[in-house]
């Protein structure tokens, strides 16, 4: 194990012992191999910066970098946006900690030192975050480094596993270049991912959003404060921005198109599918504050008439999110509401039953002008998971659901 | 209809949204040190330091313009920027400087509120306790919000300083001559209070907290602009105040030959022509509130930079568990911010006030460097790097600042060396 504070300005040797320089930086190419070191930065006393590659390298220790070649077989440094420089774009930077699920700033870096084939390969083990790192930091080159391993030591040091890193850059064709992909991070749950998110600067969070599918960034993009999504969507391309809010509930989709410039907006909606868009433009069209600017256009509904089957069949066409589904609305003949089947019932009934027995007796509705308070005190007085909004003729046009309830009542708090 | 009657809703939100850091930092800039700094310096040298205000006023908004266009290009706080680009000893360093320069801050926001009370007799060995604790509830338990509008609305008592000036009928000709005619003698007393004046109105830790506070509002680059108005109205305001406290001081307290500011009491009389008897009390009332609103602000700021600079878990909305530093820090400063008051004995207070203000002003050049070099990469702000305007008039503060404070060592150490 050795540390990048270590082999920062470790003295290098050519194979006659001559010396070469002071090491700089060490690149990796993500393109050959993600995790061992392929060249060597070397800065010369003459201010040249050498460049060695990894097959030149007889041996490391915290004294000093023996080469098996020559100055003259050595090249110089060109930068190539495709190497990842670990002092330049890893130390200092911010991190985001898969597997804790939040970012860090990467202190030291901790290194593996094998030998292979002949020569010393150098492989990245883990980005190190703790106090013993800020330690190792603080008194590097001031103190003797076998002082400096004695004190960290007293310190707790945290790693987090090279794997569980993911880098961050803002470039898209940089990410490209360096194989970077947040695969394990749109595994996280989307309230996680928008945690992290909250924690990074704007461009970091377009880029980490531009790199996930739109399923997943509608999700994580419904996560985070309003303002937040706003300010996101109007730094992508409008096209990618439809694509992700066409994924969102249409109401998540409509809060946020508010919040944007009518300009943004404009463009994202005229970039949407017609249908959706169609349902979002309806919800926009309600006032602010009332139950019509609450709700969304996704619920189940069925003729009165229907049985059990065509409650399946209704679940099974359904494209919204399933997870939110907990009753089936049922509407009469004149497309009127006239009932509501909780899936409960639905599930311990015969199959023969018409739906209409299964629903409760009394449909608690409100009107779409209604102003959010009274939703509010709608949920709570009976005991609500969802609400019916309706107009003055009771036609269903969408439902409230408990979430948006409770973030009402987080906020005003 | 909805539409456009939402945009221009949208738009005054925008405004009032981004209304706030500048004006909120501009009234925790007359803090506890504020108060006193410019007391003294009416108080002890007339209207003739009254000059400083218009070049210190403008560096305040350059300084000011500069640190919340950062925050709105990058999106990243200052302590963030610096380690990012100089790396964490350099950081290290920074922050253990700003933090002496920040516990010296909260020392003179506790003896503020002790001086205060002291005034209406109530003894420091309560009141600070109980402050101390009254700041750290507020703020862990997140009810300072609601408590915020309380604070700003008290800030109201800074007019009684314009009213009082204008009724102790000042000698208009002296303070027109004092304002805009430079005055600089070489002498250390001289330079000190300059320095503290300085340091006081633009102090290092609100750069870090505006810059925070801009990123934290998201403020969008489009919206920049209006942030920028923000920023120019809250400067203005806090020089405007200064200003007043300085003239009220100057024609009440300097007149009568009190001189040097040695307790509350001394400060109050500047309210005297307003307020007549119950000047004492008005002054109290307004500095035990400047005190507590800054004792709420100052250590939590401070605690949030330093642990984003060395990079640990930071967050009021975190659990103790979760950001076990930052709630350490905080913690700590309060706690030997009171400490340090209520040991110290009363004729110590100000003077101390004082010498905090003093550190900020001679810390100010290193914070500055450190802005200005990252305010004209081209890599981190693009097109909105400065222009020569403000590079120069920041780096004419900065090095005035630097000046200032080599004199000020020089006339104090080796007196006789420099002319008069």
């Amino acid at each position: 194990m050795i540390y990048f504070t270590e082999l920062e300005h470790l003295p290098v040797f050519d194979v006659k012992g001559e010396y070469l320089g002071s090491l700089a930086d060490l690149c990796v190419d993500p393109s050959q191999n993600a995790l061992r070191v392929a060249s060597y930065l070397v800065k010369t006393p003459q201010k040249g910066i050498l460049c060695i590659t990894y097959t030149q390298v007889q041996s490391i220790s915290v004294r000093a970098v023996q080469t098996s070649t020559t100055l003259d077989q050595v090249s110089c440094y060109a930068p190539d946006e495709g190497l990842l420089q670990v002092k330049k774009d890893v130390l200092d930077q911010q991190i985001i900690d898969v597997n804790h699920r939040k970012v860090v700033r990467v202190t030291d870096v901790d290194f593996d030192i094998q030998p292979n084939d002949g020569h010393t390969e150098l492989r990245i083990v883990a980005a190190n975050v703790g106090v013993a790192a800020g330690i190792r930091r603080l008194l590097q080159g001031a103190v003797s480094k076998h002082r400096i391993r004695a004190l960290s030591g007293l310190f707790p040091s945290k790693t987090i596993p090279w794997e569980f890193v993911n880098l961050i850059e803002p470039d898209s064709s940089r990410r490209v270049k360096l194989r970077i992909s947040y695969d394990r991070l749109a595994e996280l749950h989307p309230a996680d991912v928008a945690d992290i998110l909250e924690d990074l600067s704007r461009d970091e969070q377009k880029a980490v959003v531009e790199s996930l599918d739109d399923e997943t960034a509608a999700e994580v993009i419904s996560e985070i404060p309003t303002e937040m999504q706003a300010a996101l969507l109007e730094s992508i391309p409008s096209e990618k921005a439809a694509d992700i809010v066409e994924e969102m509930p249409p109401d998540e989709a409509a809060d946020v198109l508010q919040e944007m410039t009518p300009e943004a907006s404009a463009e994202v909606l005229a970039d949407m599918e017609s249908d959706e868009a169609k349902d979002v433009r309806t919800l926009l069209g309600f006032e602010e504050k009332t139950a019509g600017a609450l709700m969304t256009t996704e619920f189940i509904v069925v003729g009165e008439e229907a049985t059990l089957e065509g409650a399946i069949e209704a679940l099974r066409n359904f494209d919204g999110n399933l997870e939110s589904v907990h009753v089936i609305y049922l509407i009469g003949a004149d497309q009127v509401l006239t009932g509501a089947a909780p899936l409960a019932r639905i599930l311990l009934a015969e199959s023969s039953t018409p739906l209409r027995d299964l629903s409760t007796d009394e449909v608690i509705s409100v009107q779409a002008h209604a102003d959010q308070k009274t939703v509010v005190d709608l949920f709570h007085k009976y005991n609500l998971v969802t609400l019916p909004v309706v107009d003055e003729r009771s036609h269903l046009l969408g439902i409230v659901t408990a979430d948006d309830v409770l973030e009402l009542v987080v906020n005003r708090r | 209809m909805i539409k456009r009657l939402s945009h221009f809703r949208t738009q005054l939100l925008v405004f009032l949204a981004v209304v706030g850091p500048g004006i909120i930092t501009a009234n925790v800039d007359n803090d506890a040190g504020g108060i006193f700094t410019y007391s003294n310096a009416g108080a002890t040298f007339g209207y003739s330091l009254l000059w400083t205000l218009i070049p210190v006023t403008v560096a305040l908004i350059v300084v000011q313009e500069m640190v919340a266009r950062m925050g709105a290009v990058t999106g990243k706080g200052l302590a963030d920027l610096i380690r990012e680009e100089y790396g964490f000893r350099m950081t290290f360093l920074v922050m253990v400087l700003l933090l002496i320069a920040d516990l010296g801050n909260t020392i003179s926001e506790f003896a503020g509120l002790a001086s205060g009370m002291s005034v209406v007799g109530v003894s420091r060995y309560i009141v600070v306790p109980l402050g101390a604790a009254l700041v750290w509830v507020l703020v862990v338990r997140g009810t300072y919000q609601s408590v915020e509008k309380i604070f700003l609305v008290a800030c109201l008592f800074y007019i009684a300083y314009p009213l009082s000036c204008f009724l102790a009928h000042p000698h208009w000709a002296d303070a027109i001559k004092g304002t805009v005619v430079p005055y600089v003698r070489f002498d250390s007393n001289y330079l000190y209070v300059l320095i503290g004046l300085v340091g006081t109105t633009i102090a290092p830790w609100m750069q870090f907290y505006l810059q925070s506070a801009v990123v934290e509002k998201g403020v969008k680059l489009k919206d920049y602009r209006l942030s920028r108005w923000d920023v120019i109205v809250g400067c203005i305001m806090t020089d405007v105040v200064a200003f007043f406290i300085i003239a009220a001081c100057a024609a009440t307290i300097h007149v009568t030959g009190h001189g040097q500011i040695k307790d509350a009491g001394e400060a109050a009389l500047a309210l005297r022509p307003l307020a007549g008897r119950a000047a004492s009390y008005l002054f109290a009332f307004g500095l035990c509130n400047a005190s507590l609103f800054s004792a709420c602000i100052l250590p939590l700021a401070t605690a949030y930079y330093v642990c984003e600079g060395l990079g640990v878990e930071s967050g009021i909305n975190k659990r103790l568990h979760e950001a076990p530093s930052f709630y350490a820090l905080y913690t700590t400063l309060i706690v030997l911010g009171a400490l340090a008051v209520i040991f110290l004995s009363p004729e110590k207070q100000i003077p101390i006030a004082l010498f905090s203000q003093v550190i900020n002003g001679m810390l100010l050049p290193i914070v500055l460097i450190f802005m200005l070099r990252l305010v004209n990469r081209e890599d981190l702000m693009g097109d909105y790097r400065n222009n020569r305007t403000f590079n120069i008039i920041a780096w004419v503060c900065c090095v005035t600042m630097i000046v200032l404070t080599l004199v000020w060592f020089v006339s104090t150490f080796f007196p006789g060396h420099l002319p008069a």
